[in-house]
């Protein structure tokens, strides 16, 4: 009961979002998008409220912090004008077929959320993180109604990374404030909860451009290579999961048609800042579909600088609030590597490159990250909005290569347990840039 | 309200190779949900009820650690400081399971037996009121014996002088 409550209450933080997400410029999207855009909006929003109340020296309380998420939300409201409506202007004729193709879609979106469920419960894909650190700081802070900083500084709690951003100790205490204590198994059914919620936002995030059959298609791929992948690499309970979401939800607006749009802009960049709040591996992640935006939809992103702030503001925002909690605790000043910064063992580039091929191989033989390549292939040619999710996923790949070999000692055995998951994104991106293809484009693309 | 010209370019509903790159994510899915499904553990009997959230995880080997400590919550009084061993020792599973105390036993202190795959100097954790063993039980008993569970035992320390 605990567990059902402490998972109930991450919908309040929904709630946060919805005085955004009620404008009118998000109209044109099926409400189920719309939902799933103000529960991931007021999640990013109540956890800035989180972060923002500890500088400012203000005990958690429920109440005050959905109410808190909720004013920021309507604050950024004031910040749209009324925008066009795709969908509601002019609704797109069905295609021959769709419905049986819709259908088939969301039937094996369904299996595979069902499968993370099946798996979830039967203790078959928690993750140790979710023990180790995201679950004991998120229930340390419940308690305290704070950052507890003394926690932190803790010689024995230093494999807790006090460093790591704060999005998902921030919500996991919110549901721990709510329920009352934490819920262990609550907290690794956001693992299904969240791709349940993604199955159900996507396709119409994705709808504007490529039809109703094609987006549920796409979405289909996009919740079954998740799905596997947090099966084979035991993401329940941390933080790749709200990683996940964050990321896929903020590529699929950003390649839409409606990504041109102000307000899709502002919503793709406090995603894009969830993400950034989520992982450490989120800022580079940020920073590149941010950039390349640009890159892969010139006349989508102009003006420039309108553009940039919505896209990048919100991220900066919550991460120096975290980042201005560390050093005024002293507790840490930014991210914490691994050596010196261009310290490289390029010796241990062939015990990586076959270490992250054997982590990725032991994962559903990679087919998690070959299935939605193949597609991509298939696909080809794609259109020039390909440079945003293939770009991505290859400054991630060298982000990733970069940091295994940062380390003076042999990384082996640190990236067979991480390199799956943290690989994670780059086939959700495979699997969003199968929907790029340049034939069969039932409209002229703009860039 | 502005109008979005590029609705007004006619639409070609079906075109030749639209089918088929629709179909390719579709089988793409039935190819990693069919593989999904297999891999799940059906031969453990995936409907019962497992006895923690790692039994049939890669890190199912923690699952003992996990249970004694979680059943140990009741025995352990608030601001108690607590130790976890292993018997035999094993200073990556006392690792693992100083990091479950810290996490199971909110409110107590936990003290490592080991830290990062290392046993600890044993005055680090000489002084712990609560001493949880997974696994036999320890041929010299540490203290009063409080529980007992297929996994291990808790054993409370007598007060040091």
């Amino acid at each position: 009961m605990t567990g059902l409550l402490w998972l109930a209450s991450l919908l309040l933080v929904g709630l946060s979002g919805l005085p955004l997400l009620l404008h009118r410029a998000f109209a044109g999207y099926p409400l189920s998008t719309r939902l799933v855009l103000a529960g991931a909006s007021g999640a990013a929003l109540v956890s800035f409220a989180m972060t923002a109340a500890v500088l400012l020296g203000i005990p958690w309380n429920v109440p005050g912090l959905v109410a808190a998420g909720a004013v920021l939300a309507a604050g950024l409201r004031l910040f749209l004008k009324p925008a066009l409506v795709f969908a509601a202007d002019a609704p797109r004729p069905p295609e021959p077929g769709e419905s049986p193709r819709v259908l088939a879609a969301a039937a094996l979106s369904l299996i595979a959320v069902g499968a993370a469920l099946g798996a979830t419960f039967a203790g078959a894909a928690t993750s140790p993180d979710l023990l180790f650190f995201w679950g004991p700081k998120a229930q340390q802070f419940a308690l305290a109604r704070t950052f507890d900083a003394a926690f932190m500084r803790d010689e024995f709690h230093q494999h807790m990374h006090a460093y790591y951003p704060p999005l998902v100790t921030n919500l996991g205490a919110f549901a721990s404030m709510v329920a009352g204590r934490m819920s262990w198994t609550g907290a690794t059914l956001t693992f299904p909860l969240l791709l349940v919620f993604l199955a159900a936002g996507l396709p119409g995030a994705l709808a504007d451009r490529l039809g109703r059959a094609h987006a549920a298609a796409i979405a289909a791929l996009t919740i079954a290579v998740i799905s596997c992948l947090g099966v084979e690499a035991d993401i329940a309970g941390n933080g790749e999961m709200p990683l996940l979401l964050f990321e896929t939800l903020a590529i699929a607006l950003l390649i839409s048609e409606a990504a041109a749009e102000p307000p899709t802009q502002l919503i793709a960049g406090i995603l894009l800042a969830g993400a950034a709040a989520t992982k450490v591996e989120g800022l580079p992640f940020t920073i590149s579909a941010a950039a390349l935006f640009f890159l892969a939809r010139p006349r989508a992103s102009r003006p420039f600088w309108p553009a940039a702030g919505r896209l990048i503001l919100p991220a900066a925002v919550m991460l120096s609030a975290w980042f201005a909690f560390g050093a005024s605790r002293r507790i840490f000043f930014g991210y914490s590597g691994y050596g010196t910064l261009f310290d490289l063992h390029l010796d241990h580039a062939r015990v990586v490159l076959a270490a992250v091929g054997r982590s990725l191989s032991a994962a559903g033989h990679a087919l998690p990250w070959l299935v939605p390549l193949g597609c991509v292939l298939a696909a080809l040619p794609l259109t020039r909005r390909w440079i945003l999710p293939i770009g991505t996923a290859a400054i991630l790949t060298a982000f990733f290569l970069f940091t295994y070999i940062h380390r003076p000692e042999d990384p082996s055995l640190w990236i067979s347990w991480s390199a799956a998951r943290i690989f994670s994104p780059v086939a959700m991106l495979l699997a969003l840039a199968a929907s790029l293809g340049s034939r069969g484009e039932p409209r002229p693309a703009s860039p | 309200m502005k109008v979005d010209k590029r609705r007004d370019a006619p639409v070609s509903p079906f075109q030749p190779s639209t089918f088929n790159i629709q179909l390719f994510p579709l089988v793409g899915a039935a190819i990693l949900v069919a593989f999904t499904l297999v891999s799940l553990p059906w031969k453990e009997n995936l409907f019962r009820r497992p006895r923690t959230i790692f039994d049939r995880s890669a890190a199912s080997a923690v699952a003992p650690g996990y249970a004694l400590v979680a059943a140990a919550v009741p025995v352990i009084p608030a601001g108690a400081t607590v130790v976890v061993r292993t018997e035999p020792r094993d200073p990556i599973a006392e690792t693992y399971y100083h990091r479950f105390a810290d996490a199971l036993l909110p409110g107590r202190r936990a003290l490592p037996a080991s830290f990062y795959g290392r046993f600890a100097p044993p005055e680090v954790s000489r002084d712990a009121a609560y001493v949880l063993i997974v696994g036999a039980k320890p041929a010299e008993p540490p203290g009063r014996l409080l529980l007992e569970t297929p996994e291990g035992t808790v054993w409370e320390t007598p007060p040091r002088r």
